[in-house]
């Protein structure tokens, strides 16, 4: 059911050789250069905010470094950095409260001469990304990591630290969720769509 | 119960049932429409969300993640590596020196002039280290520093001739048979890696040297000022493999690897965020990781 693993999960999987002290060991940054684009793609899940998903992952790669004498050999690296950046997201909801607001995706040009079929895509696509800011971040998390990177679920459990069971019902309520989101969203869509489009 | 029927659809669809779990689901789906009307509509949401943010991994990566990557707090530029002196006794132009290098390695010839450079320059290095364990190492940097800067000049080369470089196998007609022409000068069958999803069309490919070995320079040319022109080095290598690496020579950015017994080398100005994204595609079609 599962593609085949991307290039960079192989990389990111590999075993990691460490030395302590000094200067990072090239292989390390490596392997974390390697990670970035889907660390990306995972905070931008998470945030929901371009801006916000790269501070974010700076801040995960100032942690690794700094804590890399905690990766235990053997390990995905992927599979730490991914739980480094969950966390950091994690301690600033809680520290900041944040409130979503509407981000770039509003920001985005709406009423223009493009394609319907195109202003349709798009405003679809807006709908799946409003829709997952909408879900609690546990459910969040989950779906990033399986439905969009595609981790296993034993995979997504180390992760969030949390059993494989729970893995299953968070991921099964957050794509339930997303599925009524969309519903929702798209009997109203028509309207946006004649508008844009004009 | 519903809840439980759609986690049970869900791990369905993420293939994470056991066999047996799968069979019973396959039943109940052959059975009840309504179920696999729903199945369906999980699948499309999934795919939704899978287009909504596939892009963002498609993007270039900042400089200032690479940077902090690197633990460097300057910009990326910080990371060209503080190269030995170049040997007195050999004084070139900028120009020549960045052009000499890469004609003289696109002929036969050349092979003898990569290996001069390799042994002229080792023994100079030396003198600028304190002790002799560390020679080893700054002969191998400097074998090392010979191709990379080959490997940027080829590029300026055909940057330079723009809409007239010429290539020994052009991409016109059969590409397929233009490779097997250009496999016949290398130790190892070439095989084309498909980067049209970035915009890259193939152009042709030329014979080069790397390491004193043939090499091909695959040559692709985009629209996209941001992406190429890129070259990309496949040769062969008796080194041992190394991870994709990033260098910068004569202001081109140069991504190197070796996998079993090839060395690749994608060259090119486009954003670093770029050529790792392309590297990692080549090294997928290319088995090469």
């Amino acid at each position: 059911m599962r593609g085949p693993l991307s290039l960079r999960q192989k990389l990111a999987g590999a075993p990691l050789r460490l030395i302590s002290g000094g200067t990072p060991e090239p292989r390390f940054s490596d392997q974390l250069i390697a990670v970035l684009p889907r660390l990306r793609r995972f905070a931008r899940g998470l945030t929901g905010s371009v801006v916000e998903a790269d501070d974010l992952v700076q801040s995960a790669c100032e942690r690794a470094l700094s804590r890399r004498h905690q990766f235990e050999e053997g390990t995905r690296f992927d599979s730490w950095m991914f739980r480094i950046v969950q966390t950091i997201w994690i301690d600033q909801i809680r520290a900041r409260d944040i409130r979503k607001e509407e981000k770039e995706i509003a920001e985005e040009r709406l009423g223009s001469d493009e394609p319907v079929r195109r202003v349709e895509a798009r405003l679809a696509l807006e709908e799946v990304r409003r829709a997952l800011d909408r879900l609690p971040p546990d459910q969040r998390t989950v779906l990033l990591l399986v439905t969009v990177d595609g981790l296993s679920y034993r995979e997504a459990a180390e992760v969030v630290r949390v059993p494989v069971g729970t893995i299953m019902s968070r991921l099964a309520r957050a794509r339930i969720a997303l599925q009524a989101e969309l519903d929702a969203g798209g009997s109203g869509r028509g309207s946006n769509e004649d508008a844009a489009a004009q | 119960m519903q809840q439980r029927s759609d986690e049970r659809l869900v791990a369905y669809l993420d293939g994470e049932l056991e066999p047996a779990e799968r069979c019973e689901i396959e039943a109940w789906l052959e059975s009840d429409a309504q179920a696999r009307d729903r199945l369906t509509a999980l699948a499309n949401s999934a795919n939704l969300l899978r287009l909504a943010l596939d892009p963002a991994a498609r993007e270039a990566v900042p400089e200032r993640l690479i940077a902090a990557a690197r633990g460097e707090r300057t910009h990326a530029e910080a990371e060209i590596i503080a190269l030995p002196p170049r040997p007195a006794a050999r004084p070139q132009s900028l120009w020549r020196r960045q052009l000499a290098a890469p004609i003289a390695a696109s002929v036969l010839g050349l092979m003898l002039g990569g290996g001069a450079g390799y042994l002229g320059i080792a023994p100079l290095l030396s003198r600028n280290v304190a002790s002799a364990n560390g020679q080893a190492a700054v002969v191998a940097a400097a074998a090392n520093d010979v191709w990379l800067d080959n490997a940027a000049g080829y590029f300026k080369l055909f940057v330079r001739a723009g809409d007239n470089a010429l290539v020994d196998v052009p991409a016109t007609g059969d590409t397929r048979a233009a490779l097997e022409k250009i496999s016949q000068s290398l130790p190892q069958a070439l095989r084309l890696p498909d980067l049209k999803p970035w915009g890259l069309n193939f152009r042709g490919a030329r014979l080069v040297v790397v390491e004193g070995r043939p090499a091909a320079q695959l040559v692709y040319t985009t629209e996209n000022k941001a992406i190429g022109p890129l070259t990309l080095i496949i040769g062969s290598s008796k080194k041992p493999d190394i991870a994709p690496t990033f260098n910068r020579r004569q202001n081109v950015n140069v991504l190197y690897w070796r996998h079993q017994g090839r060395a690749y080398a994608l060259v090119g100005q486009a954003d670093i965020g770029y050529l790792w994204g392309i590297a990692n595609d080549v090294a997928w079609q290319l088995d090469a990781i």
